[in-house]
């Protein structure tokens, strides 16, 4: 015999959200394709590089041996590292990559390509080379003018040229004896940085792809909902919930926390596989309960939206494209465009990295945790009221 | 006097500009069988959403257990069993799973699944996922799943449609025992056979109106004639007669068809509830 109890809206929800995960856990290719997103993101992210070389390496020729000698005595200052040619003709085989700059604790080794460089050595990439003439000491001192060819490689950018300009420049200046109009003694003195100085603490590939492995995880999440929700709503299930003391709310409910659980887990799974908690583990994690619940917000609005998985795919990829731009944006140096601030992710992924990569604390990350609560209540009270309509609509 | 399970007053409803169901009313006692006869479109399936809470009337009222069935009470649902026309199962889930999961709606632990399911004929595919279910067997889990909150209100949209004489047999079977444990059962079909198997009462809808209501008994006496149909076996041949009964001269030849050596068989003349469908509507059942 069974015993009937009164039915709390709780323990509805509780058999619906049990329900839901358990038909989330059987289908197979929803569970292949997360536990493969998964698996391939963590297997990426160990195997992209964790350092930066932030030296600029530069050939030269025809400098004769003081001046020379000091440049390559400069090495490593600034983030330059000059190498010497013997000759115009060398430094351009180096330059196109003909001849191979070995960095070994003997100093620099010109080697041809298939050849194997000295013990300890490490192959650095010459993109630049300053030929200059044999009498530009001379021609200088002289106030003489007289012509370097900066030889670059083509996919050297603009402002590297540009910079490598003012060096010849600044060089001349001081082969010539010719102060500059300004003191440059002490860089310190030069460069005011605001905020925090990130110089020897640049971003690294890894941690750049991190945001955008874990709002993955999180699509991956958009997409199982949304198809469940819209399974939920083809085969009339919904119906016969409907027909039980179970209301339109309690299954909104459960499907909400439904979608936010599971993508919380899997993003926990991540977090933990690549390393990402250890600074501020609790703003890590409020980020990303924040971020299930506004997907789950959006794959309410899929499902309800989607009459076939194709359908329901479209819808998802609708949304889930420019809440991707953030991720994609964090993988480039510089500030986003007012735009991409102004999407739904902008604040969670600029959360994550700045709590993941800076250690960004509670303060300097409130308004982000605010602005990214704000958009979750928005885009899960929408997907609320669109779930809802098409459950009364059936 | 006997208070009534499903009290309907007068109740409309449209889809858009169509007017599905044109001012029903009628009355279900506990224990009744209600069949709901009609070809499709008919409005039947409209009014069982209304009476389940799905659909909420335009016009007029409707009770289920004394409760307003627009008042979104769960109260109501909870005493409930509603078996739909669609087979709307988890199908990933086993049928013990999709028991226990409504069971739990309904607020109700440590539910005897394998009972449910022997009532049906499902317990050596208890644990079997619905998906590796045939037509029939779904269709029992349907019934099973309408009964497992024990319902004093049965709602049962077309529960044997296209199912093997078996199932269908077994449902039937089922419908009648709810019925005696006290339920009371809407039944919409388009069999008329099953119709008239089950119903205490049959209620005649063509295009959201109610055409007849009354017992099957009553509609074919009202409807049919009173006559015999004889065969008999003589020299000539076999030979087929219909004897009116309220004529004195068909009543002599009765007397001696029924006493002569010839006779093979006699049947009476009263009309099928199709027949009498067709002549109250206009129009049969199918479609």
């Amino acid at each position: 015999m069974s015993s009937r109890k009164a039915t709390s809206r709780l323990t509805i929800i509780s058999w619906i959200v049990r329900k839901d995960l358990k038909e989330y856990g059987r289908d197979r290719l929803w569970a292949f394709l997360t536990a493969l997103v998964l698996v391939a993101v963590v297997a990426l992210f160990w195997v992209l590089p964790d350092d930066v070389d932030e030296s600029i390496t530069i050939g030269f020729s025809g400098l004769g041996e003081p001046a020379a000698a000091r440049l390559l005595g400069d090495a490593g200052d600034a983030g330059l590292r000059f190498v010497q040619a013997a000759d115009a003709e060398q430094l351009r085989a180096v330059v196109a990559g003909d001849l191979v700059a070995w960095s070994g604790p003997d100093g620099f080794s010109l080697l041809e390509p298939d050849a194997d460089g000295p013990e300890g050595a490490s192959k650095q990439p010459v993109a630049i080379g300053l030929a200059f003439p044999p009498d530009f000491e001379s021609a200088t001192a002289a106030g003489e003018t007289t012509r370097v060819d900066v030889l670059v490689g083509g996919d050297v950018p603009p402002e590297l040229r540009s910079t490598v300009e003012g060096i010849v420049k600044e060089m001349a200046y001081g082969i010539a004896g010719i102060p500059l109009p300004i003191d440059t003694s002490n860089p310190d003195e030069i460069f005011v940085v605001l905020g925090e100085d990130r110089v020897g603490d640049q971003v690294t590939a890894r941690e750049s792809f991190r945001p955008m492995f874990v709002f993955l995880v999180l699509m991956m999440e958009m997409f199982v909902m949304s198809s469940l929700i819209a399974k939920e709503i083809q085969d009339r299930t919904v119906t016969a919930l409907l027909v039980t003391p179970a209301r339109t709310g309690d299954i909104l409910a459960a499907k909400g926390i439904s979608g936010a659980l599971s993508g919380l887990v899997q993003a926990v799974i991540l977090l933990l596989a690549i390393d990402s908690f250890g600074r501020r583990p609790l703003l890590v994690l409020t980020l990303m309960a924040l971020g299930a619940v506004m997907v789950s917000g959006t794959a309410m609005i899929a499902g309800s939206a989607g009459k076939d998985f194709i359908g329901t795919m479209f819808y998802g990829m609708v949304f889930m494209i420019p809440l991707l731009i953030p991720a994609f944006a964090a993988l480039f140096p510089g500030s986003a465009s007012v735009w991409i601030r102004a999407l739904p992710s902008y604040p969670l992924i600029e959360g994550l990295v700045g709590a993941i990569t800076y250690g960004d604390g509670w303060v300097e990350s409130g308004p982000r945790v605010l602005t990214l609560a704000a958009w979750c209540v928005a885009l899960f009270g929408i997907g609320w009221v669109v779930l809802k309509r098409r459950v009364e609509s059936i | 006097m006997t208070t009534a399970a499903i009290e309907v007053d007068d109740i409309r409803f449209s889809y858009g500009n169509i007017e599905a169901v044109k001012g029903l009313s009628f009355q279900v006692a506990p224990g009744e069988i209600l069949g709901f006869l009609g070809p499709n479109g008919a409005g039947k399936s409209t009014t069982i959403k209304i009476l389940t809470g799905q659909l909420t009337p335009s016009s007029g009222g409707a009770r289920v257990l004394g409760i307003d069935v627009t008042a979104d009470d769960p109260e109501m649902q909870a005493q409930i069993g509603v078996c739909f026309e669609e087979k709307n199962l988890y199908e990933s889930m086993s049928g013990a799973e999709n028991l226990r999961f409504f069971a739990g709606l309904y607020g109700l632990r440590d539910i005897d699944t394998d009972s449910l399911l022997r009532r049906v004929g499902l317990a050596d595919r208890a644990k079997d996922r619905v998906k590796s279910y045939s037509k029939g067997m779904r269709q029992r889990l349907m019934m099973a799943r309408a009964l497992v909150n024990a319902p004093k209100v049965l709602f049962l949209d077309e529960p044997t449609d296209g199912l093997d004489p078996v199932s269908s047999q077994a449902i039937r079977k089922m419908i009648k025992e709810e019925a005696e444990r006290g339920a009371a059962v809407l039944l919409t079909t388009h069999d008329m056979m099953e119709a008239d198997e089950l119903s205490d009462r049959v209620a005649f809808l063509n295009d959201g109106r109610l055409y007849a209501l009354d017992t099957p008994e009553s509609l074919k006496l009202a409807h049919g004639k009173r006559a015999v149909r004889v065969r008999t076996r003589s020299d000539s041949g076999v030979r087929e007669e219909s004897l009116a009964l309220d004529d004195p001269m068909s009543g002599e030849r009765l007397k001696e068809v029924l006493s002569s050596d010839g006779l093979l068989t006699v049947h009476t003349e009263e009309a099928t509830l199709e027949a009498i469908f067709i002549e109250m509507t206009g129009r049969g059942l199918e479609g």
